[in-house]
């Protein structure tokens, strides 16, 4: 199990979003995607598509001023 | 009288800002993820205002009147400004109160913005924004034109609200992942707790239902408006003339204080400066907010949120074509700009498994 870190930081959203949805795609069920953002509106658009398409959180936290990091393992 | 606007402006930018509340977002949703969670808050709040416009106008609190509905302006203009709010990644309000968290895109987008509907409003633009709003239809609102009560259509409204209120409300729920809370109390709150759209909803609904009285108190004839506003703190940076400072203006100030109220309160606030390529976007997106919401006689707020309200053919057209032009643009403009974003994918290789050592009995 691998972890992959995308960053987004600077990227409004819908960006960050679009983005994790591209990365997830290109890792292998199981691994872990860390995607690190500071678009507001992402902290509750990323959880609640990684809720809908059933990837588990396994950390989500804020780093410092509006800086999020969320990790999300790729589910089958 | 005009300062009750600044008190207004700052609850709803508070509210704007910390319910994470977007029309874009709402609107994009719709033709992307097909999450509706913020586009049914929004009728929402046209539903409840509904309610409390009719009140206030039965009641002789208020008294609205409607021109004859210049169609084709306000077709172009809320197509333009769909488009726009793609592109600047925001609404005009949502561009006043993002700015208040310290996108520097928002501010390039602001300033083009409040420049662009003064310069069609007042300035050199002034004779195609008139030409073109010069062609009207006999229309004004919808129960003038079937001849029936208001409260028919309010009713209707309401009802439909509520479906999909209840649909949002009842749909399977998944577990969502939220920030670990750091504070207690009202603190977290006011400035850590994810509010539920609805939430939000209805006290943006109680932010625009007061908002008449309060305005009209003041002398200025209208509920929440937002280009209108920007377009006279333009033109009163560039004349001096004070006239122009109104409840409005007021109102525009408020949104972009509580927003920072809210954003620094919360530390969210971060001065965050673009790439070139979003730059240009706000930019492009910033002058067709301007353009089109002065062709409209409305944004998504003036127009979608409170025209609607007010059942004026006015608002619920700008809401058709400002949402398509929203889809437009996520159709045909984003998928370019997704790929100059910049972004970095690096991949770390798994930990080495410990060795495990075996442990004789």
């Amino acid at each position: 199990m691998a972890t992959h870190i995308l960053e987004t930081g600077g990227n409004v959203c819908p960006f960050p979003l679009i983005e994790a949805r591209e990365a997830i795609s290109q890792i292998p069920v199981g691994d872990d995607l860390v995607i690190n953002f500071d678009c507001t509106q992402a902290t509750t658009a990323i959880p609640a598509w990684a809720a809908e398409a059933g990837h588990d959180v396994t950390d989500f936290r804020k780093v410092g001023k509006a800086s999020w990091s969320i990790t999300v393992r790729k589910s089958a | 009288m005009a300062l009750t606007g600044l008190l207004v402006g700052l609850i709803f930018g508070f509210a704007l800002q910390r319910g994470r509340f977007c029309v874009t977002t709402a609107f994009r949703d719709m033709w992307q993820t097909k999450r509706s969670s913020y586009f049914t808050a929004f009728i929402a709040i046209i539903a409840i205002q509904a309610v409390g416009v009719a009140v206030l106008d039965a009641t002789g609190v208020v008294h609205l009147t409607h021109k004859a509905l210049p169609w084709l302006a306000v077709a172009v203009g809320s197509l333009i400004f769909g488009v726009a709010m793609v592109l600047a990644a925001g609404c005009a309000t949502g561009t006043w109160y993002r700015a208040g968290e310290g996108l520097v895109g928002s501010w390039i987008a602001l300033v083009l913005y409040g420049a662009s509907a003064a310069a069609m409003k007042y300035g050199p633009l002034a004779p195609l924004n008139d030409g073109l709003r010069s062609v009207t239809a006999p229309a004004t609102t919808i129960p003038a034109t079937f001849h029936i009560s208001p409260w028919i259509v309010v009713a209707v409204l309401v009802i439909v609200a509520g479906y999909l209120v209840y649909r949002e409300l009842t749909r399977p729920r998944r577990t969502v992942a939220t920030l670990p809370p750091t504070r207690t109390g009202l603190a977290h709150l006011l400035f850590e707790k994810p509010w539920h759209p609805l939430a939000t909803a209805l006290i943006i609904s109680a932010v625009a239902i007061v908002a008449y009285p309060l305005s009209f108190a003041s002398g200025r004839q209208a509920g929440l408006g937002i280009t209108t506003p920007s377009a006279n703190l333009a033109n009163w940076f560039a004349t001096g003339d004070s006239t122009r400072i109104d409840w409005g203006v007021w109102l525009v100030l408020g949104i972009l204080f509580g927003s920072s109220i809210a954003a620094l309160a919360s530390g969210e606030f971060r001065v965050r400066v673009p790439d070139a390529g979003t730059a240009i976007r706000s930019a492009i997106g910033g002058i067709g907010l301007g353009i089109g919401a002065s062709l409209a006689g409305g944004c998504t707020i003036g127009n979608s949120m409170v025209e609607t309200a007010q059942l004026a053919w006015q608002g619920w057209l700008a809401f058709g074509f400002t949402f398509l032009g929203v889809g437009l643009a996520v159709r045909y403009l984003q998928p370019r700009a997704a790929r100059s974003v910049p972004h970095t994918l690096t991949s770390a290789p798994a930990a080495p498994e410990p060795a495990r050592v075996p442990v004789s009995a």
